[in-house]
């Protein structure tokens, strides 16, 4: 027996609807009050994002690998429930507003603690590797390498009706510089600075698996560290935070392993155009699907922000005088 | 002829009205809307400002470089997609700066403070 108390929508989560929900279990193993989050599907999407109950299986097994995540704890797609795929886990508590947290002062001293422990906790989510049947779901790295990125940008780019040259120009030097592959393991594909939680000082969740799938470990890297999750401090270049140093020093602390800077340059580069596409898509939602949203609207002119941090990582001789 | 105030004076009015005035009074969890109003209608504002002439100057640099016909900036895109300019040194360093012209244009609009931020414009 469940009697919901209280419900109400959560503010972020551009892609998915998330809900907190307070619940009366009677009996069996959740007896008592339980504070619930939510998460349903929004009415219109993007192509890279999963499904609410293969997002539910990639939360599982982060959460059996021990890395901070809400604990999931029931999925369904009975459409008679709430209209669509959902899944309920545990409420986890603290902010994860960006802004706030790049720029409070009062984590002042802890910012290296607080990176070092973010770089464990990714290296625990790379420690995630293939074959694994609870995530058969998952595409094969080979097909969603640098190259295939780069292939689906470039149709996506072909579709769209404004040309971008600085994205086409980024998007050669990556095509010329596709480092050696490696063995792939389970990248988040959005871990940054407004995808965990902090109460107080004390990291309480990573958030947003929709985008999860096989990598090279240096793209979730780069991922973190590229300037657009800087947000208050873009000198910080580990999220905005802190230094890489006690990122990258976490990181090797957990998973043994060193960090390549080139690679990471690379996963960063095309960080800036994978994201630039990614805010033109989310403007697409508001132009194209009729999702009447500003912020939706006013994501695609962040794609001009990337392109500027594209020109400032790759052209040696830098801005020209006279531009 | 035009009826004044001007279309941008009132928009500088209506921001004003919003942020100064509106704001408060609007419950808590709506003010992050109200921000998101008041940021488009500063970039309407910036984009109403533009001089006319900047635009078509960029697209002459562009067909400077890839020749005149329809859709220069298109032709362009595809030129740098194939890396069309690579071999040639001036008509490389040509295209990255009308790549650069182009970004920092298209920032002053929508986000000036991230051009100054980088330290760039």
């Amino acid at each position: 027996m469940v009697e919901i108390t209280a419900l109400s929508r959560l503010r972020g989560g551009a892609l998915q609807e998330n809900w907190g929900l307070d619940a009366r279990f009677s009996g069996g193993a959740f007896d008592g009050e339980q504070r619930l989050v939510l998460r349903a599907s929004a009415a219109t999407g993007i192509a890279a994002s999963m499904t609410r109950l293969q997002e539910f299986a990639v939360q599982k097994a982060a959460f059996v690998a021990g890395v901070t995540v809400p604990e999931p704890l029931f999925a369904s797609q009975d459409p008679a429930i709430v209209g669509r795929q959902f899944f309920i886990m545990r409420r986890a508590h603290g902010i994860v507003a960006p802004d706030r947290i790049t720029s409070d002062t009062a984590l002042e001293p802890m910012r290296p603690t607080i990176t070092e422990r973010l770089g464990r906790e990714l290296a625990r989510i790379h420690a995630i590797r293939p074959p694994r049947s609870d995530l058969a779901f998952l595409a094969p790295y080979q097909e969603v390498g640098p190259a295939q990125q780069i292939a689906g940008f470039r149709a996506y780019l072909d579709r769209h009706p404004t040309p971008r040259p600085v994205l086409e120009w980024g998007m050669r030097w990556l095509e010329t510089h596709i480092p050696p592959a490696v063995e792939p393991v389970l990248c988040h594909h959005d871990f940054r600075t407004g995808n965990y939680m902090l109460a107080g000082t004390a990291l309480t969740a990573i958030l947003d698996w929709e985008f999860a799938g096989w990598g090279d470990p240096h793209e979730d890297i780069g991922w973190f560290c590229c300037k657009s999750w800087r947000f208050a401090r873009l000198d910080r270049e580990a999220g905005g935070i802190a230094d890489r140093a006690p990122f990258y020093r976490g990181y090797k602390r957990e998973s043994g392993r060193s960090i390549d800077p080139r690679r990471v340059r690379f996963w960063e580069v095309l960080a800036s155009v994978r994201w630039a596409i990614t805010a033109l898509e989310q403007s697409d939602r508001h132009m194209i699907g009729g999702e009447r949203d500003l912020d939706l609207a006013l994501t695609g002119r962040r794609a001009t922000e990337c392109e500027l941090e594209i020109l400032m990582l790759l052209d040696r001789e830098g801005c020209p005088r006279d531009a | 002829m035009r009826d004044l105030p001007s279309g941008p004076a009132l928009l500088a009015l209506a921001l004003d009205v919003l942020t100064n005035e509106l704001m408060l009074l609007l419950p808590e969890e709506r003010r992050p809307d109200a921000l998101l109003v008041a940021r488009c209608m500063v970039i309407a504002q910036r984009e109403a400002e533009v001089s006319p002439e900047e635009r078509p100057a960029i697209l002459r640099e562009i067909e400077m470089l890839c020749g005149q016909g329809v859709d220069a900036l298109r032709r362009f895109a595809n030129d740098l997609r194939i890396g069309a300019f690579e071999k040639l040194q001036p008509r490389e360093r040509a295209a990255r700066a009308i790549l650069w012209r182009l970004t920092i244009a298209k920032l002053r609009q929508s986000n000036p403070k991230f051009l100054a931020d980088n330290g760039v414009g």
